[in-house]
């Protein structure tokens, strides 16, 4: 299993390349550092004409993967490679898609003073068109020790199913323990709603999934959780976040069939979250074969071993 | 386990998008390099100035040393394909000393246009406030000095922060640009020979045949300094030439698009002079081409009167082409920068790169800083600023592109004489391009030294041309000379050293 990590030679990059680590180690993954070099048009009508910026460009790009690499630990393999392209965020997917990647890691911009995701062009991109599911760093993240538990926030529109089928097994595969967020309370001003609602909530998405039975949900290691606050940063401040922990979001409906676009809430859930956000495609289905041994329904429990990868 | 890691070095594409561009794609380039409604209204007045109605002469003769070099620039381009370009084809054949001070000149060149762009797009957004707002006195604003340098300085600003992001400009966008800038400028021709035809012309002179017949000029002094400026207007021409891999075919394409760019530069060149001429005179007063107070931008000054209402369509035009030009000028001064400061003939900051934006961030921001402090300089000291800096770019390019040529010259020394192909191409076109163009500017720097010369403006009797000129290049020898101080590993040959091309047949 192979993670495309979308390295840059900033804190940023170090973030992104941390959390590749905490999330390889463990899944036994490999990691692959790409950098992208940009790639002139010709219509810039450069002039006194150019040529040969681009050989000292790699040559730094070279230096600055060689750096990249030495940030990730002994214990996980690691590659890296150039690509050129016109869009980093294009150049980055199809890195992904080529190496069989089955996660795409960036860190979210440093350049946000207060909030710790403010979003960077290139994040921002990938965010909107990527294919793959992808995975942003907060910034200043810097923990290497494998993920200890996954957070899975349902929406209650369409498409939420896919989600909690995707949380659920990805927390099987991890052998994580699962909590379960409802979007449902975070409308405008409707801050009354309580655990109740929230748990009718997800029944009704577990009802639609099909392989989920909703009946399970007494029988799973899922803790079920409302935040409160008058606006959804509030909310998402409210929750108590573990230093470990990861969230699973899914994507808008406005996205494409199989990729990924980021809807409002998600967006603002973004900027308020303290830990990495997993985001994955419309219609993702998470790679069947290594996830589900068996069409049952996937069970949250301890002692599960992993996969064969 | 540190053996499992490994960086995949080899890049099997450059950083240019490969068989892109067709024959009229590099023909727009090739213009948009060239810019040639900015060129035209800020050269233009200060030819007039110098040869009077000789002007399409000049305009024609000046090509041929530009052609010349530019063989030249080609054989050195593909040889050695670098981004420092005049830097280190010169440091290649003649040493560090005098390829340090080629890089310079380029540089400097660089830094003289941009300045000039700025200026020029700053008039133009003046009085296409004035335009839009029908408030003559908008336009007048530009003359406000604090004002001029606030805006002009913003300007630089945001075409180095646009460069420093780099941001590409895209096919249609560029296609859009040239097309408008022609479409105006055929406009403008079109609208004074009308006005000549019905007697409405400021002052109506009938085209001669003596106007094309550069002998005519009066001086060697007058001649040299009307070449050095039209080297200027075709100044980014050779862009085609260059051009190589991003052409669908590399053998055909860039000869080709060269040979057409140039038909349509030299038919819009002599259109526009000839209709200014014939509908301006060269009269030193009114609406005259001779008139010093419409040296700076003759555009400026005669659009509205020939174009009527529509005089805001050339406001648009030579902002928009001044401004993308701007921008796109500002690569190629900080990829020198860079480049020398990769070669450790600068301070190392210099070959920084943005690990963000992966552009050179220092030298971008480097270039600025030295762009907006020669307007400052030129914009107190002169009289007419951008007539004294368009005077001053000539000579600069005169000086950067003699090196050029040269170095050809003396790289290719051992094949010049095997072949009719590299005797022309290798040694003599740029051999005697090389020589007119370094000719011209020490006639050019010579007679600048007159307190009168170019807009009249001088410091402690010498000519402000002749001290931005030769002051520009000789700040370069001191700061050559302290880099040498500092960081001789260069000027050592430790770094870049002496080569030539073998014969290798």
């Amino acid at each position: 299993m192979r993670y495309v990590v979308g390295y840059s030679a900033n804190a940023r990059g170090g973030d992104a390349v941390n959390l590749a680590v905490a999330l390889a180690r463990r899944q036994g993954a490999e990691l692959d550092l790409v950098m992208v070099m940009p790639e002139d048009s010709p219509y810039n009508g450069v002039y006194p004409p150019v040529a040969g910026f681009g050989e000292i460009l790699a040559e730094q790009v070279s230096a600055w993967l060689d750096e990249g690499l030495a940030l990730v630990p002994d214990d996980v393999p690691a590659q890296a490679h150039i690509r050129c392209g016109e869009s980093e965020a294009e150049a980055l997917i199809a890195a992904a898609e080529e190496l069989g990647a089955v996660l795409l890691v960036i860190g979210a911009s440093s350049t946000g003073l207060f909030k710790r995701f403010s979003i960077g062009s290139v994040a921002s991109s990938l965010l909107h068109a990527s294919t793959v599911p992808v995975v942003l760093a907060p910034s200043g993240y810097s923990r290497t020790k494998p993920i200890t538990r996954l957070t899975c926030a349902l929406g209650s529109r369409a498409g939420a199913e896919d989600v909690l089928r995707t949380g659920i097994a990805m927390a099987r595969r991890r052998e994580l323990p699962l909590r379960l967020v409802s979007l449902v309370a975070l409308g405008p001003g409707d801050s009354d709603a309580t655990i109740h609602d929230a748990e009718a909530h997800l029944r009704s998405v577990a009802e639609a999934a099909q392989g989920v039975e909703p009946d399970d949900f007494a029988k799973l290691d899922i803790d079920v959780v409302v935040g409160h606050g008058r606006t959804i940063e509030d909310a998402v401040d409210a929750l108590d976040w573990k230093k470990g922990e990861i969230l699973l979001i899914g994507s808008s409906r406005l996205a494409q069939n199989n990729s990924i676009f980021l809807g409002a809430t998600a967006n603002r859930i973004l900027r308020a979250l303290p830990v990495p956000m997993i985001v994955v495609p419309r219609n993702y289905v998470p790679l069947p074969d290594s996830l589900f041994r068996t069409t049952a329904l996937p069970i949250v429990a301890p002692n599960i071993p992993e996969a064969p990868q | 386990m540190s053996t499992s890691k490994t960086v995949d070095h080899g890049l099997s594409e450059k950083g240019l998008k490969a068989g892109s561009v067709g024959l009229i794609g590099a023909v727009v380039i090739g213009i948009s390099c060239i810019a040639p409604a900015y060129t035209l209204t800020a050269a233009l007045g200060p030819t007039v100035s110098e040869v009077g109605v000789h002007l399409p002469a000049i305009f024609l003769v000046g090509f041929i040393p530009m052609l010349l070099v530019a063989l030249g620039y080609r054989e050195l381009n593909n040889a050695m394909p670098d981004a420092g370009t005049s830097f280190t084809w010169a440091t290649r054949a003649f040493g560090p000393w005098l390829g340090w001070m080629g890089g310079w000149g380029l540089i400097a060149a660089t830094i003289i246009v941009l300045s000039n762009l700025a200026a020029v797009a700053v008039d133009f957004f003046y009085l296409m406030l004035a335009q839009i707002f029908g408030n003559p006195s908008l336009a007048d604003l530009t003359r406000n000095l604090p004002l001029n340098i606030a805006t002009t300085l913003v300007f630089i600003a945001g075409a180095c922060w646009i460069s420093y992001r780099g941001m590409e400009t895209t096919k249609s966008f560029q296609y859009i640009l040239v097309a408008f800038q022609l479409l105006v400028l055929g406009w403008f021709a079109v609208a004074a020979f009308a006005h000549v035809a019905n007697g409405t012309a400021f002052d109506a002179t009938a085209i001669q045949a003596d106007w094309f017949n550069p002998f005519a000029v009066e001086s060697f002094s007058q001649f040299a300094a009307g070449v050095s400026l039209s080297i200027f207007i075709f100044w980014g021409w050779d862009v085609t030439l260059t051009m190589n891999e991003e052409t669908k075919n590399p053998k055909k394409t860039p000869g080709r698009a060269a040979t057409v760019t140039i038909i349509v530069i030299v038919l819009i060149y002599m259109t526009v002079s000839l209709a200014t001429l014939s509908y301006a005179g060269i009269g030193t007063t009114g609406l005259g081409a001779g008139n010093p107070e419409n040296q700076n931008s003759i555009f400026a000054v005669l659009a509205g009167p020939v174009m009527g209402p529509f005089a805001i369509l050339m406001s648009l035009a030579i902002l928009s082409s001044s401004a993308a030009s701007l921008q796109s000028t500002f690569v190629s001064p900080a990829r020198t920068l860079l480049s020398m400061g990769h070669y450790r003939a600068l301070p190392k900051s210099f070959g920084k790169i943005s690990p963000t934006h992966k552009s050179p961030g220092y030298a971008t921001v480097a270039a600025a800083i030295a762009a907006a402090g020669f307007y400052i300089i030129t914009r107190t000291l002169s009289e007419n600023a951008l007539w004294d800096t368009i005077t001053a770019l000539g000579m600069m390019i005169c000086f950067y592109y003699g090196i050029t040529a040269l170095a050809c010259v003396w790289y290719f020394r051992a094949e010049a004489f095997h072949g009719a192909r590299n005797f022309f191409f290798k040694f003599l076109a740029p051999l005697l391009g090389g020589v007119i163009l370094l000719v011209m500017f020490v006639k050019t720097a010579y007679d600048s030294m007159d307190p009168s010369y170019g807009s009249g403006s001088n410091v402690g009797g010498l000519g402000l041309v002749f001290i931005l000129g030769c002051g520009v290049i000789a700040l370069g020898a001191v700061l050559m000379f302290l880099m040498y101080r500092r960081h001789p590993e260069f000027f050592k040959g430790e770094v870049l050293g002496k080569a030539s091309q073998p014969y290798n047949p």
